[in-house]
């Protein structure tokens, strides 16, 4: 009893207690911005340090209001109304505090508070740096902090302070509860690692505009933001996926990537990051794209606010519902108007930004870096385009129109393509100029061992075609020359030979740079292969690393090939003891089942499958019946995966009736994904890659 | 010197030409149109047979789940009228969040004799009584 007066008490101070440190924030947000400004042109260090001390100030503020929504969210505290909009008394604890990113308001109060966290550490990691490069950082990170904390504040029409109660003394009896599609674990991780990747963005951009302000243009704001910059794109790599499998466990459409708006949002900030990644090793190396690397991480970095922008702004209708607001007004001007400044920054030191070197060749390292840099950003062009496509459709046609999936999937293909040849021939080619010495002995293997590759293939996809349709033989254009049979079917798979070809060459170009290191390694050491490996890892992380999350690129390229290019899909209605078919497996509906579980009800049936009539396992696909949803009647698909080796057997189900009888129609659709779980392992590899280059310590001396 | 830096702007300019040629050429291929369904009712001969999508609410009551044919029938109705354009969606799972009064987005084939979409794609939002006070004020300023 005392405990729960104790509560109530508290809840009736928190929430202004709250309010007071968003309101507090903005003033010690502003006291950074000015004193480090002052500080760093009058060179007086006292100065400074206060601007330091007022990010750090932000960050404890920051972390008090995001702590006093937290308790609210926990004690259910029915007064605030963001509470009430998203949470409700009956839902778990993890929802409870996924709630509060599950809305607009709590999402920008969480940005906001990740974004001060990362202030806080760039202060701490430089505290007894004996430049100034991170004091002059930390003004671009205070200004963008400044941005978000007037979003919250609730002085914007439209967005409301997430701390705001109800008008004097109204309390609901319980809450609105969470959509239940977003009460499943990967979506109560996956909106925060993308928010964490998209603001560790911000500080590579931060150390950029640095260099700009301080003048000082070499490769040190490179080095010093290096590890926050692969931080931030390992974050991206796995936020991006959860939301994948996100969508493909729950969605209940059997595919994990469909470029709705808000994926493209988050996959075009990471597009440009890698390209990022690339090109500053040529200002390192070479000296060369001084200008371009500025602009790349401001682009960046405006992609991640360009996100929200698309997401919040209503102005593209997206499967994403958040709600809309005015508050994308607000966004386009910050994005302009930093843009702006950013531009100006480099109009002032554009005689600092020339190049050292020149490209020599178009066959070099150098030329490979520029053509994946040149991939890179003109594929997140492509998907800009057809994601705003609506705006600029009404803009020059004044007719609404969109461009479908199909679009995305056909115009990625051949950069996409050209992209995976690169990341095999970037790391073999040589600098300056390509010689023949280096084709022949770092080109030619590879190369024959992708053309073996990638004729067992085609023999492979044209025996498979006939056997699924012998009619087909006949139909082909070449059926009557001997080898006809290997174009016969529908079409002539040439991207999926072409996939294969690029990711062999790769594979192979990879691996032999990786035991041609090790075994001199192992000459040398007088060791084992294994140890020099490890030795040969050990001594250039960043390199090696990066070719481990090529071989990551790889293997995702072959899962997207199969489980994009060769699922099948059977729907149909079914009674209890009929069967149907998927490829060669055959799915008997047995049983169905009730269950009752925390806060909601499990009703689903029992798929006995067999493949070539020997039983292999059963399926419980359901649907779940939220008690506390927001929205009474609805029920939510609850898909059943069966991994078979690398490919996945998936069903889901249709409305089910409250009490299934031997008469009832049970409506399942079912998919046979080939090698999705081949998609899954190389993320995984990519970010192993990611955390293994990350380790190695940047070398913050070196200047050019 | 010269020369080669005019091979390496000749390729980088093919390259981009390409692209660019590509891009538009798929944005015109696939490109679909969107229609409100007063809009559509109201230009039904123009749109007979075309590939489009209507961006509605599910008219209340409308919908029904024949579930022994594995098909969706349901009206999709104007934001701010009562013209609706009907809807079929075969061999599909309706999708979640689909209720009465939500926003719907249907892309299929339109048919002007019958007034019916036969839909091969359907997107639903969040019934406007669940979204709260946060959108039904927005939705009426994005409209």
């Amino acid at each position: 009893m005392f405990i729960e007066d104790l509560i109530v008490d508290i809840q009736g101070l928190t929430a202004e207690l709250g309010q007071a440190a968003i309101f507090l924030s903005l003033l010690a947000a502003l006291w950074s911005i000015v004193l480090l400004s002052i500080g760093l042109t009058k060179r007086r260090p006292n100065l400074v340090r206060s601007g330091r001390n007022g990010i750090i100030a932000t960050f404890i503020l920051i972390s008090i209001a995001t702590g006093t929504l937290i308790f609210g969210f926990v004690t259910d505290d029915f007064s605030m109304k963001y509470v009430v909009e998203v949470s409700s008394a009956a839902q778990p604890l993890l929802y409870k505090i996924s709630a509060l990113w599950g809305r607009m308001s709590g999402s920008l109060l969480f940005w906001l508070w990740l974004l001060t966290a990362a202030g806080g550490v760039v202060v701490l990691q430089n505290r007894r740096s004996k430049d100034s490069l991170a004091d002059y950082a930390l003004i671009p990170i205070a200004i963008v902090q400044l941005f978000f904390i007037v979003l919250v504040t609730g002085w914007i029409e439209g967005v409301y302070n997430p701390l705001a109660r109800f008008p004097a003394g109204q309390i609901a009896a319980d809450g609105q509860g969470m959509n239940p599609l977003l009460q499943t674990p990967s979506m109560a991780f996956h909106p925060p690692t993308l928010y964490i990747g998209w603001i560790s963005l911000t500080v590579p951009f931060a150390f950029a505009v640095a260099a700009l302000l301080s003048g000082r243009i070499g490769s040190d704001w490179i080095h010093r933001s290096r590890r926050w910059m692969l931080f931030s794109w390992i974050v991206l790599t796995a936020g991006i996926t959860l939301g994948g499998h996100w969508a493909y466990q729950e969605l209940g459409w059997g595919g994990y990537w469909a470029w709705d708006p808000v994926e493209n949002a988050s996959f075009m900030p990471w597009l440009l990051g890698t390209a990022y990644l690339h090109s500053v090793m040529i200002q390192e190396k070479r000296g060369m794209l001084k200008l371009w690397n500025i602009l790349l991480i401001t682009l960046a970095f405006q992609f991640t606010l360009i996100g929200t922008f698309i997401t919040r702004s209503g102005i593209i209708t997206s499967v994403h519902a958040f709600a809309q607001s005015d508050i994308g007004g607000y966004f386009l001007g910050f994005i302009l108007l930093s843009t702006l400044g950013v531009i100006a920054l480099i109009v002032y030191r554009w005689e600092r930004l020339k190049s050292a070197n020149r490209l020599e060749s178009l066959l070099s390292r150098e030329s490979s870096f520029v053509l994946n840099n040149w991939l890179l950003v003109g594929l997140t062009l492509i998907i800009l385009w057809g994601t705003i496509w609506p705006i600029i459709s009404e803009a020059i046609q004044d007719k609404k129109a969109s461009v479908p999936e199909s679009f995305f999937n056909q115009v990625v293909v051949i950069p996409g393509l050209l992209l995976l040849f690169l990341t095999g021939a970037g790391p073999i080619i040589s600098w300056k100029k390509i010689t023949p010495n280096n084709f022949k002995r770092m080109f030619i293997p590879p190369i024959i061992v992708g053309l073996i590759a990638t004729g067992i293939a085609w023999i492979y996809l044209a025996i498979k075609t006939v056997l699924k349709d012998p009619n087909q033989i006949d139909g082909g254009l070449f059926a009557n020359i001997p080898g006809g049979l290997l174009f016969s079917g529908e079409k002539f798979p040439i991207f999926s030979l072409l996939c294969v070809f690029a990711s062999v060459f790769v594979l192979v170009a990879i691996f032999s740079e990786f035991s041609r290191g090790a075994k001199l390694r192992t000459k040398r050491q007088q060791t084992t292969f294994l140890n020099g490996l490890r030795l040969l890892i050990q001594r250039n992380k960043r390199r090696y690393g990066g070719y481990i999350v090529h071989i990551g690129i790889v293997i995702v390229y072959i899962g997207i090939m199969g489980s994009k290019g060769y699922f099948l899909l059977e729907s149909e209605s079914l009674k209890l003891g009929e069967s149907m078919e998927v490829g060669a497996y055959q799915l008997t509906m047995k049983d169905t089942f009730q269950e009752e579980r925390e806060n909601y009800f499990r009703s689903g049936v029992v798929f006995d499958v067999s493949k070539n009539g020997k039983h292999t396992t059963s399926m419980r696909p359901a649907r779940h019946f939220y008690h506390k949803a927001g929205q009474g009647d609805q029920d939510t698909i609850e898909s059943a995966i069966h991994g078979v080796g690398m490919d996945n057997l998936y069903i889901a189900l249709g409305p089910l009736p409250a009490k299934i009888d031997n008469t009832t129609n049970v409506n399942a659709q079912v998919y046979y994904n080939p090698l999705i779980r081949v998609v899954w392992i190389g993320v995984a590899i990519m970010v192993l890659g990611g955390l293994v280059a990350i380790t190695e310590r940047s070398e913050s001396t070196t200047s050019t | 010197m010269k020369q080669r830096r005019l091979k390496i702007i000749a390729a980088s300019t093919i390259l981009l030409v390409a692209m660019v040629f590509l891009v538009l050429a798929m944005t015109t291929k696939t490109s679909v149109l969107h229609f409100t369904p007063a809009e559509l009712v109201a230009n039904a001969e123009v749109n007979d047979q075309q590939n489009l999508q209507v961006d509605g609410v599910i008219a209340e009551g409308s919908s029904t789940w024949d579930a022994a044919n594995f098909k969706l029938t349901f009206a999709v109705q104007d934001r701010e009228s009562n013209e609706t354009v009907n809807v079929i969606y075969e061999n599909r799972l309706k999708p979640d969040n689909f209720s009465d009064g939500g926003s719907v987005f249907v892309e299929g084939k339109y048919d002007a004799t019958n007034n019916m979409i036969v839909a091969t794609k359907l997107t639903t939002k969040c019934a406007s009584k669940y979204e709260g006070a946060e959108s039904t004020s927005s939705e009426k300023s994005s409209s």
